[in-house]
C-alpha cells in the first residue's frame, strides 16, 4: 500500500530539512522515495500542516518494579484520574502514574512514537518488557541499571581488566534486552546499604573501597570499546543536594572526554548562594556543556502540581523522604544489587526551592546552545508526568509566556534566576531536533527520528498554531510504522510497538564465572536471569530492533 | 413541600452509584432534571428514572425506599439536610460527609462514613468491614461527625480514625481502632481480636472486657474519670443508649498502647 502526505511543510532535521513543503511517501511501514508513476493507495492534504517524525522520549519510567510501587503507594493518584473506555481505547487511571494502557494512549495523542524506560534493573528485566510490552502505540526501550551491583563492584575490587568490564557490561545488556546502561548514584545505592548517607565523586564505598569517579570510567569507557552507541547514561552523585553544581561539573570534566549523557541534570545544578543556600548552577553547568562535545544532557524539567517520585536512588529517596506529600513513601533494596525509592511529591510554584528548581530547568534548556546535546525530558513522573510536554514545550518556544509564568512564581526564586533576562526562543525546527532527530542519533536508532527514505513511518502531524502548547497537545494525524493510528486526539487503530535494543559481542567465557556467582549468591539462576528474544516476540505484537553496535 | 422520594422500581444486575442524589447535588432543579440525572451502573450509565420511581419536591428531604446493599455511595460528600434509606445500603455510605443527617433502617457494606468529615450517621442494622476509616492508601479516616449503629459492626472499625466518635451498641469485629490517630469508639457488645492495632492515639470504650488484651497495650490500673461522664453526657442528645450510661461507668480499667506504635491511645473498659 501506497500512501501520500501531500503539500506539509516538513521539519526533519537529520535531513537539513528545515520548513520546507514536500511530499512525503510511505510504503510498508516505511519512508520511500517519490515513486514515479504510481497512483497513492491513499492521500492525505497536508498543505499548511507541519510535519515531523515521530516524538523520541529518551528518559520516561514506564516500566519495572518502581512504576508498580509509585502505583500500589497512590491509589489517590488513580482514583482522581479515571479514564472510561472510549472507542478503541480500553479503561484506566492514573495522573502521575498511568495504566500501561493509558500511558500508550497518552503517549501517542501527544504525537510521541518511542519511549525509554531508564531505569530497568537485569533482574527485574523481564517484568519491565512485559509492562511495556502492554504499552500500546509506541515503541519501547531500556537502559540496564548497573553500578551499585555486587558483581560489578567486586569486580572494581578486584582491579579486573576493562575486558573483564566490557564482557560483563555487553552481557548485561544482551540478557536484559537493553538499548543502553544507565547508572544511578554511581556506588551510592550499595553503599547506602553499609550506612553511608552521602557518596561524592571521590569518596571511597566503606566495603569495595571503589570510588564514583571510578565506576563511572569503567563503565563510559566499557560503552565505547563495545561500539554501543547510547553514551553511559547518568544520574550521578547527590541528587538534589545544594552544592552539587561542583559534584556535576566534576564528573563532566573528570570523565576524560568519554561519552556522557547526564540524565536529569536540573537536579544536580543547584548552587548554594544567596540567604537560604540554594541557587542555580545552570550557567556553569551549560558552559561546561557547550564546551565539550561529549557531553549530552536531558533536563528533568520540573513542572507544578502533585506527582510521585520514583527512583533507583535509595540513597537521595530517603535523605528526601521527609518532603513526602502525602506524608508517605517507599524505600528498599532489590536482590542486593540496586535499589528503589518511591516518595509522592508536590512542586509548588509558591515555595521557593521549588519555583527555582522550576527556573533552573529552564535556565538549561535555553544556556545549552546545542540543540542535539540537550533533551526535553520532566524525568516522567519524577519532575512531572509526561503529559505537561506540550506545556513545557510552549514555555521554551514563547518567551512572553514564560514571563507571564515566571511572574507568578515564589518572588525570590523569581529574583535569584537569570530567566527574565534569557531571550532565546526555541523554533519549531530545534523542537524537532530535541525531541526527535537529536534523540534518534544519541540512541543509535538509524531509522527513527526523521524523515528520510528508509526510515520507519512513525510520523507526526501538527496544525502550526500561536498556542503552541495547544499544538504539540494534539496532533492532526499521527503515524506509526505507516498506519494511521490517531487523527485529532482519537486512536483509530491499535497497534504495538518495537523493542529497541543492542546486542554487542562478548567474550562467552564470562558466563562461567557468571553461572558459579549465580549459583552462589543469587535468587534465580543464570539461565531464568537471561531474558530471550522469544519471550518479547512470543505473541507477534511485539518486535526486536536490533541496532547495530560499531568497532571499538 | 413534600419529601423527595426515590422508590427502586428495578431489580438490579449492577451496583449503582448514588452520590448525585444528595441533597446538596439536587438543589433547585425541577423533577424532570432530578429524573435525567445520570448514575453510574456497572460499565455504562442510566437515568435515575430509569431506576427509581422519583416523586415529591423538597430536595433537603431525600429519601430512597425499597433501598438495597447494591446502592452505593449513599449520601457521598453532604454538607445539609436529611437522607433517608428505607432498606439496606451498599458501601461507601456517608462517605466524605461534611453535614446533615443521614439514616438507614437495614444494614450498611463496608467503608460506611469512610473520610466523613462532620454530620451524623444513623444505622439501625449492621455495619460493614472499615466503619469510619480511610480509603486504602489514604492517612485520614473519619475526621469528624458521629456515627451510631444500633446492631453490629464488622472488622476494622474505625481503621486511621483522627476525629470524631462512633458508637456501636452490638459487638464489633476484629481490629478495632486499627492504626486510629484520634477520636473516640465505643463499643456495647463484644469485640473481636487485636484490638487497637498500631493505635497511635485515641479512645476505645468498652463495656465488656475483650476475650484477649494484645500483649502491645499496658494496664494502667483502675481509675474514676472525670471526664467520662461528661463524654456520655454529650451523647444524650443523639438517639443511642450510651448517653443513658453516663450515670451508672463509674470506674474504667485503662490500657495504654499500642505500644509498638505512637502509644497514646486507650482502651476503656467498664467494670
Amino acid at each position: 500500500m501506497l500512501t501520500k502526505l501531500s503539500g506539509g511543510t516538513v521539519y526533519d532535521p537529520a535531513n537539513a530539512i528545515n520548513g520546507q513543503v514536500r511530499d512525503v511517501y510511505i510504503r510498508d511501514g516505511r519512508i520511500i522515495d517519490a515513486p514515479g508513476k504510481a497512483r497513492p493507495d491513499k492521500e492525505y492534504d497536508l498543505r499548511g500542516k507541519v510535519v515531523m517524525a515521530g516524538a523520541i522520549d529518551l528518559h520516561s519510567h514506564i516500566g519495572g518494579g518502581k512504576v508498580t510501587i509509585g502505583r500500589t503507594l497512590m491509589p489517590e493518584d488513580h482514583r482522581g484520574d479515571s479514564v472510561p473506555r472510549q472507542g478503541l481505547m480500553r479503561s484506566g487511571c492514573g495522573h502521575a502514574a498511568p495504566t500501561t494502557l493509558t500511558t500508550g494512549y497518552r503517549y501517542l495523542q501527544m504525537g510521541y512514537t518511542t519511549v525509554f524506560e531508564p531505569a530497568v534493573l537485569p533482574s527485574n528485566a523481564r517484568q519491565a518488557h512485559m509492562e511495556m510490552a502492554d504499552t500500546p502505540l509506541v515503541d519501547t526501550g531500556g537502559y540496564a541499571m548497573l553500578g551499585s551491583d555486587d558483581y560489578l563492584l567486586r569486580m572494581l575490587m578486584a582491579g579486573k581488566e576493562q575486558k573483564a568490564i566490557n564482557d560483563y557490561v555487553a552481557w548485561t545488556l544482551n540478557a536484559s534486552q537493553c538499548i543502553g546502561i544507565k547508572v544511578v548514584n554511581p556506588g551510592g545505592i550499595s553503599a547506602f546499604k553499609f550506612n553511608q548517607r552521602k557518596l561524592d565523586l571521590d569518596e571511597q564505598h566503606a566495603y569495595y573501597g571503589v570510588t564514583p569517579r571510578r565506576i563511572l570510567l569503567s563503565l563510559a569507557r566499557a560503552l565505547q570499546d563495545l561500539g554501543v552507541p547510547f553514551p553511559l547514561h547518568v544520574h550521578g552523585c547527590n541528587l538534589g543536594v545544594p552544592g552539587n553544581v561542583t559534584t556535576s561539573l566534576n564528573t563532566i570534566i573528570g570523565i576524560e572526554g568519554l561519552p556522557l549523557h547526564l540524565t536529569h541534570i536540573q537536579f544536580h545544578s543547584y548552587g548554594t548562594e544567596g540567604d537560604r543556600k540554594f541557587s542555580s548552577g545552570a550557567a556553569e553547568i551549560a558552559e561546561a556543556v557547550n564546551l565539550r562535545k561529549n557531553i549530552t544532557v536531558d533536563v528533568g524539567q520540573v513542572l507544578f502540581g502533585q506527582t510521585v517520585t520514583a527512583s533507583g536512588d535509595s540513597m537521595r529517596q530517603y535523605a528526601n523522604a521527609a518532603h513526602a506529600h502525602p506524608n508517605k513513601w517507599v524505600c528498599m533494596d532489590i536482590e542486593c544489587d540496586a535499589g528503589c525509592g518511591v516518595v509522592p511529591f508536590k512542586y509548588k510554584d509558591k515555595n521557593f526551592v521549588n519555583a527555582l528548581q522550576w527556573a533552573i530547568g529552564l535556565e538549561l534548556f535555553l544556556l545549552v546552545s546545542d540543540p542535539w546535546r540537550v533533551f526535553l525530558t520532566t524525568d516522567h513522573p519524577n519532575g512531572a508526568p509526561f503529559t505537561t510536554y506540550p506545556h513545557l514545550i510552549r514555555l521554551l518556544m514563547d518567551k512572553s509566556f514564560r514571563n507571564d509564568m515566571l511572574a507568578t512564581i515564589h518572588p525570590d526564586a523569581a529574583a535569584m534566576s537569570t530567566l527574565s533576562s534569557i531571550d532565546r526562543e526555541y523554533s519549531l525546527y530545534e523542537i524537532a531536533i530535541m525531541t526527535r532527530a537529536g534523540a534518534a542519533r544519541l540512541l543509535g536508532l538509524k531509522d527513527r527520528g526523521h524523515l528520510g527514505v528508509g526510515a520507519g513511518a512513525d510520523i507526526t502531524v501538527y496544525s502550526d498554531q500561536v498556542d503552541k502548547e495547544k499544538m504539540f497537545a494534539q496532533p492532526d494525524y499521527v503515524f506509526k510504522d505507516g498506519e494511521l493510528v490517531a487523527r485529532n486526539g482519537e486512536i483509530l487503530k491499535i497497534v504495538w510497538g518495537n523493542v529497541h535494543t543492542v546486542k554487542p559481542d562478548f567474550d562467552r567465557a564470562i558466563e562461567k564465572d557468571l553461572k558459579e556467582y549465580f549459583d552462589r549468591y543469587q535468587t534465580m539462576r543464570l539461565e531464568n536471569f537471561i531474558v530471550h528474544d522469544e519471550e518479547i516476540e512470543w505473541d507477534g505484537r511485539n518486535k526486536l530492533l536490533v541496532h547495530p553496535c560499531g568497532e571499538a | 413541600m413534600t419529601a423527595l422520594i426515590f422508590t427502586l422500581a428495578t431489580e438490579l444486575r449492577q451496583r449503582v452509584d448514588l452520590s448525585p442524589l444528595t441533597p446538596d447535588s439536587l438543589a433547585g432543579k425541577s423533577i424532570e432534571e432530578i429524573g435525567a440525572t445520570l448514575l453510574q451502573t456497572g460499565n455504562r450509565q442510566r437515568r435515575a428514572d430509569e431506576i427509581f420511581v422519583i416523586e415529591g419536591n423538597d430536595t433537603s428531604h431525600i429519601k430512597v425506599q425499597n433501598s438495597t446493599a447494591k446502592l452505593d455511595y449513599i449520601g457521598k460528600g453532604m454538607t445539609h439536610g436529611d437522607l433517608y434509606v428505607a432498606g439496606d445500603a451498599g458501601s461507601y455510605a456517608g462517605m466524605s460527609m461534611k453535614g446533615g443527617n443521614l439514616r438507614i433502617l437495614g444494614d450498611v457494606g463496608a467503608y460506611a462514613a469512610c473520610e466523613m468529615k462532620n454530620g451524623q450517621i444513623h444505622v439501625q442494622g449492621d455495619a460493614g468491614d472499615f466503619l469510619g476509616a480511610a480509603l486504602p492508601g489514604n492517612k485520614k479516616g473519619m475526621q469528624g461527625g458521629i456515627v451510631i449503629v444500633k446492631g453490629n459492626a464488622a472488622d476494622r472499625v474505625g481503621d486511621r480514625m483522627r476525629r470524631g466518635a462512633i458508637l456501636i451498641e452490638g459487638d464489633a469485629g476484629c481490629y478495632l481502632g486499627a492504626r486510629m490517630t484520634a477520636g473516640t469508639v465505643a463499643v456495647l457488645g463484644s469485640v473481636g481480636e487485636h484490638i487497637g492495632y498500631a493505635m497511635q492515639r485515641g479512645t476505645l470504650l468498652l463495656l465488656q472486657a475483650p476475650s484477649s488484651i494484645p500483649v502491645t497495650f499496658n494496664d494502667c490500673g483502675t481509675h474514676t474519670l472525670g471526664f467520662l461522664p461528661l463524654l456520655l453526657r454529650g451523647f444524650q442528645e443523639f438517639e443511642t443508649r450510651f448517653g443513658a450510661l453516663a450515670g451508672s461507668i463509674k470506674r474504667v480499667q485503662r490500657y495504654a498502647g499500642d505500644m509498638a506504635n505512637l502509644g497514646k491511645g486507650e482502651m476503656l473498659i467498664a467494670v
